[in-house]
This record gives structure tokens, sequence and C-alpha cells, in this order.
């Protein structure tokens, strides 16, 4: 079980790695989204703001009204966000669940995607 | 430890979620393509006249038996991977993969037809040469691949309002046709008319008039409350069944069924029949209407899943390669050039009724693989679900008898000569399945075992945290090695 420090850590990388990423920049120029996360075994939740791509901030708890939610264990989250791990193979056997539309599900994939191609 | 599906079935409040009226029309919409008035004509091909809106009426019953035990699924496992899970859980991960492969062909063979059957609508209310209706199978791919590629997609609104506008205009037509002096309802209420199985085969083709309603399950991840995926499953039928019995009824009312069969456009012939050139005109727009609905959710759909299925390695990682709009565009590329061959084929031979029988039989074929995946499922899944099927498993041992009965009655009909049987169908889906099953198990494994290989080159990212670490670790955030771009 991941406790916040290690999603923060995890998260400061992928922000930085996203970020910095100008395909990916230019790839999701029209994104903005509000994004929540619940680890389902902790019950600790965050959220990260994209603005037209960019990752502006990842706060702990949740802020705003989300466009999408995202739920898995604390682990998994860790894993993902430091490219450790393939999303798509967990989300299809259930492994982790989304609230939000097909397309923004597929956009938060692609990020992963992009980053790191061999995840 | 709680699991993610663990999660008790909340309602979370999203910024942009579907609601009913949506859902319902995404499901409406899913189901009600060009393709459904040849289906139409198909039931009439078994159960002639009037007797159509029996078959009609039956097979609507028997899908809110479908609604129910999609309900349930859907309830377990909101997700856009919908069957695949199901059927994951229940029989296994090999097995729902090819499944759903095959399952994926259907989009092909919808998006073919309906390319096939709205070039030649068009080509015949413009008097042209029947040469020229590839070319607007050409022209009508083109434009669907061309704006797939851009990232062009209806709107939620938009799509709402093409599927009430076809629904609600084949609705009108059909009434003033009905009203139209002249006519005679034949034959009513003689569902075995046609020789002892033709009652069960009129049916199975009655089911497939509401065909794919259930992929409104794949937007379970979007709904604003499960409940909505619900009350869609079941008032999307309900709307395609007044719409399909009153067409059923308006052809019989008032045009001949010798002129109906060998044609692709039995719509044109009842807007021309019941007001004319205006009325042809009115049909021709609607069927148009339809390819918004179909390019646009069959494209998405189906290349979201070839995508899901390179990114998961059980597909060439080539098809989750993305252009600069995030559009997989191999995969998109890839369906619009196999929707155009199969439309060539259909096309060239003619045997476009052969599509409606194979679409048929395959719906059938997941129906019931629905209902075993729940009677499965009942027993190993105790978790709380928002919908729940009274008597669950004796109806869904009801549904895999009656569905694998269907099956079999259109996987050997042959709607061209509703008095003989034609084993054509059949051996389509066995050629599927085959092709699928193959891929599965010789091929699947392979790109799994080089995915492992790439996989375990990577050295892990993840840095250990704890006080021993904290010492060799450099500061939060300073990065990984420089991303790689894809």
């Amino acid at each position: 079980m991941a406790d916040w420090d290690e999603l923060r850590e995890a998260l400061a990388d992928y922000t930085i790695s996203c970020n910095s990423n100008e395909r990916l920049r230019k790839m999701q120029r029209g994104w903005s989204r509000t994004l929540h996360f619940v680890c389902s075994d902790n019950g600790t939740t965050f959220s990260m703001e994209v603005d037209r791509g960019e990752i502006l901030s990842t706060p702990e708890g949740h802020i705003g009204i989300p466009d999408i939610v995202v739920t898995t264990h604390s682990e998994t989250f860790c894993d993902m966000f430091w490219g450790d791990l393939n999303p798509v193979q967990k989300y299809l056997r259930g492994e982790i669940t989304v609230k939000g539309s097909q397309e923004d599900v597929m956009r938060l994939d692609a990020i992963t995607y992009v980053i790191w191609p061999d995840s | 430890m709680a699991d993610a599906e663990g999660s008790p079935h909340v309602a979370v409040a999203l910024r942009r979620a579907v609601g009913s009226a949506a859902a319902t029309a995404t499901s409406a919409g899913l189901a009600f393509a060009a393709i459904d008035y040849l289906g139409v004509v198909s039931v009439l091909a078994y159960a002639p006249g009037a007797t159509a809106a029996v078959a009609i009426l039956v097979g609507g019953i028997l899908v809110v038996l479908v609604a129910g035990i999609f309900s349930e699924l859907n309830g377990l496992y909101p997700t856009a991977a919908g069957i695949r899970l199901y059927l994951g859980r229940a029989v296994g991960s090999r097995t729902a993969l090819s499944v759903t492969f095959g399952y994926m062909t259907t989009v092909v063979l919808v998006i073919a037809a309906d390319a096939f059957l709205i070039g030649a609508a068009i080509r015949h209310v413009l008097h042209e040469p029947s040469g020229l209706a590839y070319v607007w199978i050409a022209v009508l791919l083109g434009l669907a691949l061309t704006a797939n590629l851009r990232g062009v997609r209806l709107a939620g609104g938009i799509q709402t309002l093409v599927t009430y506008a076809v629904l609600g205009g084949t609705t009108v037509l059909s009434l003033i046709a009905l009203l139209h002096v002249g006519g005679a309802l034949r034959r009513p209420f003689d569902l075995f008319g046609k020789g002892a199985f033709s009652g069960i085969q009129a049916v199975a083709f009655a089911l497939f008039l509401y065909a794919a309603f259930e992929w409104v399950t794949t937007t379970a991840e979007e709904a604003r409350t499960p409940r909505v995926i619900t009350r869609a499953l079941f008032i999307a039928p309900a709307l395609i069944w007044v719409v399909s019995t009153l067409f059923a009824l308006a052809l019989t009312h008032l045009v001949p069924f010798r002129e109906l069969h060998h044609s692709a456009y039995p719509q044109l012939l009842l807007g021309k029949a019941a007001l004319g050139r205006v009325g042809e005109l009115w049909m021709l727009s609607l069927t148009v209407l339809t390819a918004l609905n179909t390019f646009n959710g069959g494209f998405l759909v189906a290349s979201r899943f070839i995508y899901a299925a390179a990114r998961e390695g059980t597909l060439p990682r080539q098809f989750a390669s993305l252009n600069i709009r995030a559009v997989p565009w191999l995969a998109v590329t890839a369906l619009a050039c196999a929707s155009a061959l199969v439309a060539a084929v259909v096309f060239a031979s003619g045997e476009w009724l052969l599509l409606v029988a194979v679409g048929a039989a395959i719906e059938s074929a997941i129906y019931a693989l629905g209902s075993l995946s729940l009677l499965i499922l009942r027993r190993r899944e105790t978790r709380e679900r928002p919908f729940r099927l009274a008597a669950g498993r004796p109806l869904a041992t009801l549904g895999v008898v009656l569905f694998t009965a269907l099956f079999l009655a259109t996987g050997f009909s042959d709607p061209k000569n509703a008095s003989h049987f034609s084993a054509a169908p059949i051996a389509v889906i066995a050629a599927v399945a085959a092709l699928t099953s193959g891929y599965v198990m010789v091929f699947v494994p392979r790109l799994q075992a080089a995915a492992a290989v790439r996989a375990a080159a990577n050295r892990p990212r993840r840095r250990p945290h704890g006080p021993a670490a904290a010492v060799e670790e450099p500061a939060a955030g300073s990065g990984t090695a420089p991303a790689v771009d894809a």
C-alpha cells in the first residue's frame, strides 16, 4: 500500500515527463480536464488539473467537479505514474475503474503510451 | 484489501455526464441503422404481411430478457470493456477475446452494409448507373475516414437529435403510408404460414432489428448514474419496436413483397408509394442520417477496441499508433479499408441479405453468451449491483437455450428464399470464428511474449521509498530519463 508521499513523488515525476514532452503537449493541446483519483485500498484521494495538455497541479483531496474519476489500488497508481505499468491491461481486467467519457479515458491512456511506449 | 471493482456503486457527479435521454438515443441509434430497413424485409420474407408485426413483438419480448441480462452484467462491471469483461470473468480471457474479435467483425459488416445501402439509395434517387453506387460507397467511407482521422465526432446533443429524427421521420412516413387509400394489410397473424420453422426464423430476424442496442453498456463509465444505462436498455427497444412495427405494416400496406424482395432500398419504395418524389427524398434523407450514427458510433467503438487490444498486447502494437489529434489512425484506416472491401464484395455479389443473416446469427450468439455469463457469474459474484434480474438463473438458462436456437435458425436461413435452408450464413460465421480463434491461440501468445521481453528490458523507473532509500535517491520531481517520443 502506497502512502501519499509515495504518490506525490510519482505524480511529480509524471508531471515533469508529461509537461516536457513536446509531442504530447501538441497532441493534448485542446484537452483541459479535472481528474479525480481514489485509492480503493487506503482511501487516499487526489486531483489533477490539466489545462490545454499541461498538468498544472496534483493536489491531495478532490478539487472541483471532475471530468474523469479513476479508482484503483494506491500501488497501481504509483506504478502507473512511474510508467512501470500498462494501465490498459489493468483496466481490461477490471482492476482499474474509470468514470468519464471514452474519449477522455483514451486520452488519459494516450499520455502513458506517448511517454512510455514500452510500458 | 478493497478491489477497485469492489467499490460501491455510487453516483459520481461528473462535469459531463450522460443522462437517460442521451443514453436511450445512443442505444436506439446504434441499433437502428440503414440495414434495419432490410431487416424488416427479411422478417417479411418469413412472416408475410401483418404477421411481421407479431414476429417483431415476440422479438421485442425476447429483447426485454436481453435488456435484463445486460443490465445486471453492466451493474456488475460498468465498463467500456463490456462483453469482453463479462465473458472474461465467466469463461476465461482467451474465449472472451476470440468472441470479442468476432463481435467486432459485425461492426465492420454493419459499416460496410450501411455504406453499400446508402450508396445504392443515393444512386437510385439520382437515377445514376448501378456502377456508380460503389463510387458513392467509396465517397461515404472516405468522408467517414477523414472525419475520424481529424478527430471530428458528433456532439452528444447532435447524435441524440439525429437518432430521434430518424426514428420520428420513419414513424411519421409509416403512419402516412398506413393512412394511404388503396392499400391492404395482408395475412395477419399467420406466423407459421411459410413452414414449421418460418415463425422461428421470423423471430430471429426480428431480433436483428434490435441488434446492437446493448452496446450502450460501453458508455456506462460516463452515465450519470448506473440506472441510466438500465433505463436506456429497456426504453430503446420499445422505441425500435414501435418504429419497426409501423414500418413493416406500412410496407405490407403499400408495397408488394415481390418489389421489396430484390431491392436494397425498401424504405425509398415506401416513401415513393406514400408521398411520391417527396417521400422518396424524405426516406433518402433519413437513410443518410443513419450513416452519421453508424459511422460515428461504429468507427469509434471499433477503433477504440482495436487501440485497447494493441495496448494490451493482443494486437500488433502498431494499431495503437496515435496521430497528432490522439486518434488511433492505423486502427481507423484499417477499419475503413476492411469496410470498403466487404462493401465491394457485397456490391459485386449482390448478397446483402446474407449480411443481415450473418448479423442476426452473431447477435443471437452474443445474447446466448451474455445469458451464459450471467448464469456463471450469479454463482461467483455476490456483490451488490444496481439492477438484479428477478428469477435470474432460470431466465438466463432460458436465454441460453432460446438464443442458441435462434442462432441456428438464422445461421441456416436463406432470406432470399424463405422455404429453403442455406449453410452460407453459418459458413461465414464459422470462417470468422476459425480466424479469430486461430489468431488468439497462435498469434496472441507470440505478441504477449514479445511484449513481456520488452517490459523486462525496461528498468523499473519507480524509486525505492523509505528512510534508507531517501539517502540515495534524488529529489522528488527531478525527472526520469528524457521522455521518449512515440
